[in-house]
């Protein structure tokens, strides 16, 4: 299982009105577990309010930087990019798991390749990662950037990517589509949809040449992008996609009422059976598993997906009732028999009496 | 065009999603069942292949069948990996189950899971030799290579991506058997026992093409998880099976 580790906050940028770009260093024996490949995130966990969450930001420097550092912009209503945006100090530490994602194709130092990358909004952030990771290690490579925002004021890394250019002379071409602002050239005013890639490809981007395509945006310009590319011949291993992941609302882990329960005296005598021994034990109704309580009285029992779904954590009831909140394993006459996910069981009764055995 | 749309709406469009945190609860446990299907089948296939490495008639054969034991242990490991991503316990998994065990050789369990895993069922019957082994290597690994296809589409892209690494290896597994029962053709006695063989495992294997008219396909059509129905791709099998069988004289 992937572990929480501490991050030092070296410094904050304010990228744009409701953008920060965040330097994170790890501790000195964690260097080599943050060592990122362009194109990750970080996921992040932070309790507010007594209730954990999670959000995952992607890393916005280049492999060859030497730093990790975060793109965080503020949803509206989101919790953590809010704290991000306008609490979060210099010193203070941030908690993250090692990085993750497979945004990223490998990088062949003497390859000559054509890369193409759209990106809406924050969406920018992985791909600046790999734009800058790929010009700086492949050196006959060039990259094409379709960059969708609102309006000018909202484009993050405005200023870096300018300095990419001109670092990177001829090697990278930046085209913004600005959705509320006009242009001079009309192709570059409004969305990024279909019509808009017909368009592109027609006069400014050599689709028939391009290796490789990443898109990160939301969720209908990916489809759009996506389809266009498609449809002018580009295969689905090469395109990348990533989801962008602050779109997304993360869901709120299921919280434990363990407590509340045992005070409003509704718990139950669970008897279960494992290898052939017998542990008697005392659980909650609510909030916690029959496979999370099994292990929680150090009983081995098997899981594997924990969501229902492999079947390995199966157990038969042999006397009261539990509630199974999903089954995506069990057939029928297997839950007829009395067999439940005890991953997914809630007892109902005050005594349970479950056997991994049968 | 607005600027979001649901992920239910945005899968049912084609969109591709690309790590467990973007995954709503039915899809997570949608694309689970998948993978451990996967990853049981592989797993069981390779232990029952395993045995079989003794009952190969030439070193050549020997390298053949390790191989494909190797490497599809090694397929169901890269799986497995990406279920690890949705907090499953992959030590455990990996030995949670005994992939080597068989059912009696006349059990006639249809398509249906048994016991503890997700292997297809097709796996839970016993090998019976050499002949028997190769015979089922390449009926199934046919199969495979179909219903593989179909699921480099799925829409979960790091598992498309595996799959399509995995494709043209389980491509090669069978067509390893297709030259081993090309040895086994040219006797007689051996034709007739293979004969027996695609017999006994020819049904066996078109069950583990699912049930026709399923009503989970459109439930996983609509998550991108499945493209082509199960009788499309039963269908495909039967005539490129056809094909195989006409060109090895055991029809």
């Amino acid at each position: 299982m992937a572990r929480f580790h501490s991050l030092q906050v070296t410094e904050i940028r304010q990228d744009t009105r409701d953008a920060v770009v965040v330097t994170l260093t790890p501790q000195e024996q964690d260097r080599g577990i943050f060592d990122f490949t362009q194109g990750q995130y970080l996921t992040f966990r932070r309790s507010f309010d007594g209730e954990e969450l999670r959000r995952s930001y992607s890393i916005c420097s280049g492999r060859h930087e030497g730093t990790l550092r975060v793109g965080i912009k503020r949803v509206e209503g989101g919790c953590f990019s809010t704290w991000a945006n306008e609490e979060l100090r210099v010193g203070d530490t941030m908690e993250a798991m090692p990085p993750m994602g497979a945004f990223f194709t490998p990088i062949e130092p003497e390859a000559a390749k054509n890369y193409l990358a759209f990106a809406g909004g924050s969406g920018v952030t992985p791909i600046l990662s790999i734009i800058k990771t790929t010009l700086a290690s492949e050196p006959r490579s060039h990259f094409t950037l379709v960059y969708a925002n609102r309006q000018i004021g909202s484009i993050m890394f405005r200023e870096e990517l300018d300095d990419l250019k001109n670092i990177y002379l001829g090697r990278l071409a930046i085209l913004h589509v600005l959705e509320s602002e006009s242009q001079d050239i009309d192709l570059f005013a409004g969305r990024v949809d279909a019509e808009k890639c017909t368009a592109l490809f027609k006069h400014w981007i050599d689709i028939e040449a391009a290796d490789m395509a990443f898109i990160c945006g939301p969720e209908p310009m990916m489809l759009a992008v996506a389809a266009a590319l498609r449809g002018h011949g580009m295969r689905d291993e090469q395109i990348k996609f990533e989801l962008f992941a602050s779109s997304q609302p993360g869901r709120a882990r299921r919280k434990a009422e363990s407590v509340a329960a045992a005070e409003r005296g509704i718990a139950c005598e669970a008897t279960v059976t494992l290898d052939g021994a017998t542990r008697v034990f005392s659980m909650p109704k609510q909030g916690q598993s029959l496979l999370e309580a099994a292990l929680e009285n150090r009983m081995d029992a098997p899981y594997a997906c924990k969501a229902g779904v492999c079947s390995t954590c199966r157990a038969k009831v042999l006397e009261g009732e539990a509630e199974m909140e999903v089954n995506h394993a069990l057939e029928d006459y297997e839950v007829r028999q009395g067999y439940v996910l005890t991953c997914q069981s809630y007892p109902l009764s005050d005594r349970i009496v479950v056997s991994y055995d049968q | 065009m607005s600027e979001t749309m649901s992920i239910e709406e945005y899968l049912r469009q084609g969109g591709v999603l690309t790590s467990p945190d973007n995954a709503p609860p039915r899809y997570r446990g949608e694309v689970l069942r998948l993978m451990a299907s996967f990853v049981d089948s592989e797993l069981a296939g390779a232990a029952g292949f395993a045995d079989i490495i003794n009952d190969a008639p030439g070193i050549k054969e020997r390298i053949a069948t390790a191989r494909i034991v190797l490497e599809k242990t090694d397929h169901a490991g890269r799986v497995l990996d990406v279920m690890g991503t949705f907090g499953a316990d992959v030590e455990r998994y990996a030995v949670h189950h005994a992939w080597n065990a068989r059912l009696a050789r006349d059990a006639d369990i249809g398509a249906a899971r048994q016991g503890g895993d997700m292997r297809l069922s097709v796996f839970h019957y016993p090998l019976q030799g050499w002949v028997d082994a190769v015979v089922l290597n390449v009926l199934m690994g046919m199969a495979t290579v179909i219903q593989l296809r179909e699921l480099t589409h799925v829409s979960y892209q790091p598992l498309a991506e595996i799959f399509r690494e995995i494709l043209p290896r389980e491509a090669h597994h069978t067509a390893l058997g297709v030259e081993a029962l090309e040895r086994i053709v040219g006797d007689e006695g051996s034709r007739r026992a293979a004969l027996e063989s695609v017999g006994y495992w020819r049904p066996r294997v078109a069950a583990s093409f699912g049930l026709a008219g399923s009503a989970r396909y459109e439930m996983l059509k609509r998550l991108g998880l499945r493209h082509r129905p199960n009788e499309a791709l039963l269908s495909e099998w039967q005539t490129t099976l056809d094909g195989q069988l006409a060109a090895l004289n055991l029809n």
